[in-house]
């Protein structure tokens, strides 16, 4: 299949071990990622708390660049995929934001209409590709690891919208994670926050959030932390020296990874192609345990 | 926003994370003040600016009110007019609104002490418009009408 | 005279049978399950009395069984009918419970030899019951009933063991359904309520987390007649259980799972399953998450004042966000604010009882289209009119009391079973009249 790739913002700023992980897994994995040239940000961070018209019409147009390009539009970071979800409600209520969008739409030759299939990086391998695609791509199954699966608030909330997983019970993840031959664990707080919305304003409070469910994975000795937000990794993984020193245990050390990279590994993909230099949390023993370069 | 069918149950700030954590912020009150016209007392004391829009509040109101929405709607509010806001509002909405981005790709670390950029990567260079300045107008546009 | 048709034995059903009765008018008692009681056989005990439910509901139901005036029909539906009030032409389909009525004695060992185990719905699902079974130990009529999609013989054609060991060759495999045809002067609807299914309240965790259950189990686990004989052992791991929560108003009172109303009985019951548990042990921790408490009835307020002053029941004012659950020893933490000091919370139990919603039963969408009547916008048969009829369904001679037209508690249920009764009498004494 083939869809149109939005990594956002962040993961192709600076979660850039998250897009090379996808890139290399998709096309193994019979999935062609087309460039969506032009694209911006989903406008999310930058203006829902400032402007609504403006956040609308920067989700309205990325999707107006999938919708023209007759794919489904396929989001790596749970902060987009719901800002996408939000405008399409919003704009399929307010016909009056909507013609005012597309009028400004029409200058870069682009047209909302709403038609364009949303897919969360996680919905698109569980739903679309499913369990015997996945497990027949796996050739090193990760025998033996446990994992906590991290889906992440945006992905399962608000249900009202649809999302793509259940909010109190999500399990896509788990099973995803299980289909790679390793096992996910289930843990209490798993549909909690990592924090990160407040990061610019209160640092450490975001530490004592994300320090919670860290704590919580230590205490039942799991192998890692699974997620497919790049908001969500940067606190955990790329922050995890601040959140040990905040929540004061210097011992708390916690493998963070990036689902698409234990696919990858899996699927017996190196680790330099998956980005896996980049993860700052010990997932070293991990990674010699997988064994491969 | 209909905050007043709001009959104070407390579900909001039960599994909020940032009310167990910061002093002053909890959904329940700030719906209880907005249905009693307080918002002005809200938006000045800064207590909208602690959400961490996890959303639990919205998913589990029995009445169907979002406290993450109506924190929202006040933000907005506030920067309208003038009230005193995180400054990093002010540059991540500039940031986009000029560039399109909120951060340009910049060098990684690595775990040993290296730096990766997306060519290292072999990724190509990032999604940006094409034409950033009709991007730009048509963001002030639209805020500008709004206001 | 001609006969009424009172469609529901639960204690509406009855009260209003033996009033129509006792007063020389016949009356046919037509009971969907295979014993008439209804949801107040499975009660431990009642508010704000504190009676012993089986203890004053069996008399009642013997004395239907023995009235000379009442015909019961069990395991029955009313499958059509047709005509005005004082000339209804009714017709009454009894399923066969594959056992003769006229030989079985009750004895029950039948049951004891069966090998095919299904959940009990007289143990609300807690405790099980075989394919061959008596609804529970005080049923009426006490017969064994068959449950073909789970006997052996009617599915997979092996078994029989029970014709081989009923003493009293009372075993009919071959039974079929009976249909009775009526003409009543009057229809009287008691046929109750149902509990909703909290597990699409994900934050709670019914279903996933074995020691949430709903209020009607727990009234089953507290029931000297129950799975663990009254003992509060609790699911996961039978632990005696000391610290115990309810929730209130879960399903209730909530637009999003479509039942934005009060289910009237909740606050009443809670306080009486937690003066329960301290009757049990009073060195128990009984706590009751409301959001309001709503003791508008005669004797309620006293009722949970004594809960609180005598017994030490704790009531606090927050409707809990979420439950977690210990995933080696099975507690449950209750994530909650205080409202009335604005304090978020953490509370460690063995037990959270959840206070459901009291909702429509699913059948009263078929049964309001057999009788021809209205029903809300809920669900509940609908009332002529809630102020000056309100035990009047839309259509004439058609009464509706009980659960079946809204959230009730017993006292209200009986106080509109003897209306309904009363405005039957008066059809029937029309028609009467008129023959």
């Amino acid at each position: 299949m083939k869809v149109a790739f939005f990594p956002g913002c962040t993961a192709q700023a600076d979660q850039i071990g998250y897009e090379a992980s996808v890139r290399a897994i998709m096309p193994k994995l019979g999935v062609e990622l087309a460039e969506m040239e032009g694209a911006a940000c989903c406008g999310y961070p930058p203006y829902s708390s400032v402007s609504e018209a403006a956040w609308f019409y920067s989700s309205a147009r990325d999707m107006a660049i999938a919708e023209g390009m007759g794919l489904p539009l396929f989001t790596l970071c749970n902060g987009c995929h719901l800002s996408f979800t939000e405008t399409k409600h919003a704009l399929a209520k307010d016909s009056v934001l909507k013609a005012k969008i597309n009028e400004k739409l029409t200058r870069e030759g682009l047209h909302y209409e709403g038609k364009a299939e949303l897919l969360h990086v996680f919905e698109l391998l569980h739903d679309k590709l499913g369990k015997e695609k996945i497990a027949a791509a796996v050739i090193k199954p990760l025998t033996g690891f446990r994992f906590g699966a991290h889906p992440g608030c945006h992905s399962i909330r608000p249900s009202s919208l649809g999302r793509p997983d259940d909010s109190e019970n999500p399990h896509k993840l788990d099973d995803l994670i299980n289909w790679t031959g390793a096992q996910a664990v289930e843990y209490p707080g798993k549909v909690d926050c990592c924090g990160s919305s407040l990061a610019s304003v209160s640092g450490k409070t975001v530490m004592e959030i994300a320090g919670d469910k860290l704590k919580t994975v230590k205490g039942l000795a799991l192998d890692g932390l699974v997620t497919t937000c790049p908001f969500c990794f940067k606190v955990y993984d790329n922050r995890q020296r601040a959140i040990a020193a905040a929540v004061g245990d210097r011992t708390l050390e916690v493998p963070v990874f990036y689902y698409t990279q234990l696919l990858g590994l899996a699927m017996g993909i190196g680790q330099e192609r998956l980005g896996l230099e980049l993860n700052q949390s010990p997932v070293d023993p991990v990674l010699a345990r997988i064994g491969g370069a | 926003m209909n905050a007043e069918v709001c009959d104070q149950c407390g579900k909001c700030p039960s599994a909020c994370p940032v009310t167990a954590r910061i002093e002053g912020f909890n959904p329940r009150q700030i719906i209880a003040k907005v249905s009693l016209g307080k918002e002005e007392e809200l938006m000045k004391s800064g207590v909208i600016w602690t959400c961490t829009s996890c959303l639990k509040c919205r998913e589990r109101c029995p009445e169907e009110i979002s406290p993450y929405d109506v924190i929202l709607e006040l933000r907005r509010e506030a920067i309208s007019e003038g009230f005193e806001h995180p400054a990093s509002y002010d540059e991540a909405e500039k940031a986009v609104t000029e560039t399109g981005v909120v951060q340009q790709p910049q060098p990684v670390r690595t775990r040993s002490r290296d730096r990766k950029d997306r060519v290292a990567l072999g990724l190509p260079p990032a999604q940006k418009p094409k034409d950033q300045a009709k991007y730009t107008q048509a963001i002030k546009e639209l805020k500008e009408a709004a206001d | 005279m001609k006969p009424v048709l009172v469609i529901g034995g639960g204690i509406a059903g009855i009260q209003a049978s033996l009033d129509l009765a006792d007063r020389g008018t016949k009356v046919h008692l037509v009971e969907r399950t295979p014993s008439i009681g209804g949801v107040m056989a499975q009660l431990d005990k009642t508010f704000p009395t504190m009676d012993c439910s089986i203890c004053i509901l069996a008399p009642k139901m013997i004395e239907c069984y023995r009235h000379l005036n009442i015909t019961i029909h069990t395991q029955s539906e009313v499958v059509g009918l047709e005509g005005v009030v004082g000339d209804f032409n009714v017709k009454i389909l009894e399923h066969p419970r594959s056992v003769d009525s006229a030989k079985c004695t009750g004895c029950g060992l039948c049951s004891e030899k069966c090998p095919v185990k299904k959940p009990s719905d007289f143990q609300a699902g807690l405790g099980q019951r075989k394919a061959i079974y008596l609804a529970f130990p005080q049923a009426v009529p006490l017969l064994a009933t068959i449950d073909r999609e789970a006997c052996l013989w009617f599915t997979k054609g092996i078994c029989k063991t029970c014709e081989k060991v009923c003493p009293a060759k009372a075993v009919d495999y071959e039974q079929k359904e009976n249909t009775v045809e009526l003409n009543v002067s009057s229809v009287i609807a008691a046929t109750g309520f149902e509990q909703y299914n909290p597990k699409d309240i994900g934050e709670y965790g019914y279903g996933r987390y074995k020691n949430v259950l709903t209020a009607l189990e727990f009234e089953r686990l507290v029931c000297a007649s129950g799975p663990t004989g009254g003992l509060l052992n609790r699911p996961s791991d039978g632990k005696v259980s000391h610290n115990i929560a309810f929730i209130q108003c879960v399903g209730s009172r909530t637009q999003t799972t479509g039942y934005p109303y009060c289910s009237a009985s909740c606050c009443m019951y809670a306080t009486k399953e937690a003066v329960l548990i301290k009757e049990h042990e009073p060195s128990s921790h009984v706590t009751i998450f409301y959001m309001d408490l709503r003791t508008f009835g005669k004797g309620f307020q006293g009722f949970v004042d004594r809960a609180q002053s005598y017994w030490g029941v704790k009531y606090i004012r927050g409707r809990p966000g979420e439950i977690r659950e210990d995933p080696s020893t099975k507690d449950l933490t209750i994530l909650y604010e205080n409202t009335e000091i604005g304090k978020v919370e953490k509370m460690e139990v063995d037990l959270v009882v959840l206070c459901t919603a009291a909702i429509p039963h699913r059948e009263n969408r078929k049964l309001g289209g057999v009788l021809g009547v209205e029903l809300d916008e809920f669900g509940f048969f609908a009332d002529k009119n809630m102020l000056t009829a309100p035990v009047e369904s839309s259509k004439p001679g058609i009464y509706v009391c009980g659960s079946c037209h809204g959230p009730r508690d017993i006292p209200e249920s009986v106080a509109e079973a003897s209306a309904t009764a009363a405005k039957a009498a008066e059809d029937a004494a029309r028609a009467e009249v008129k023959q």
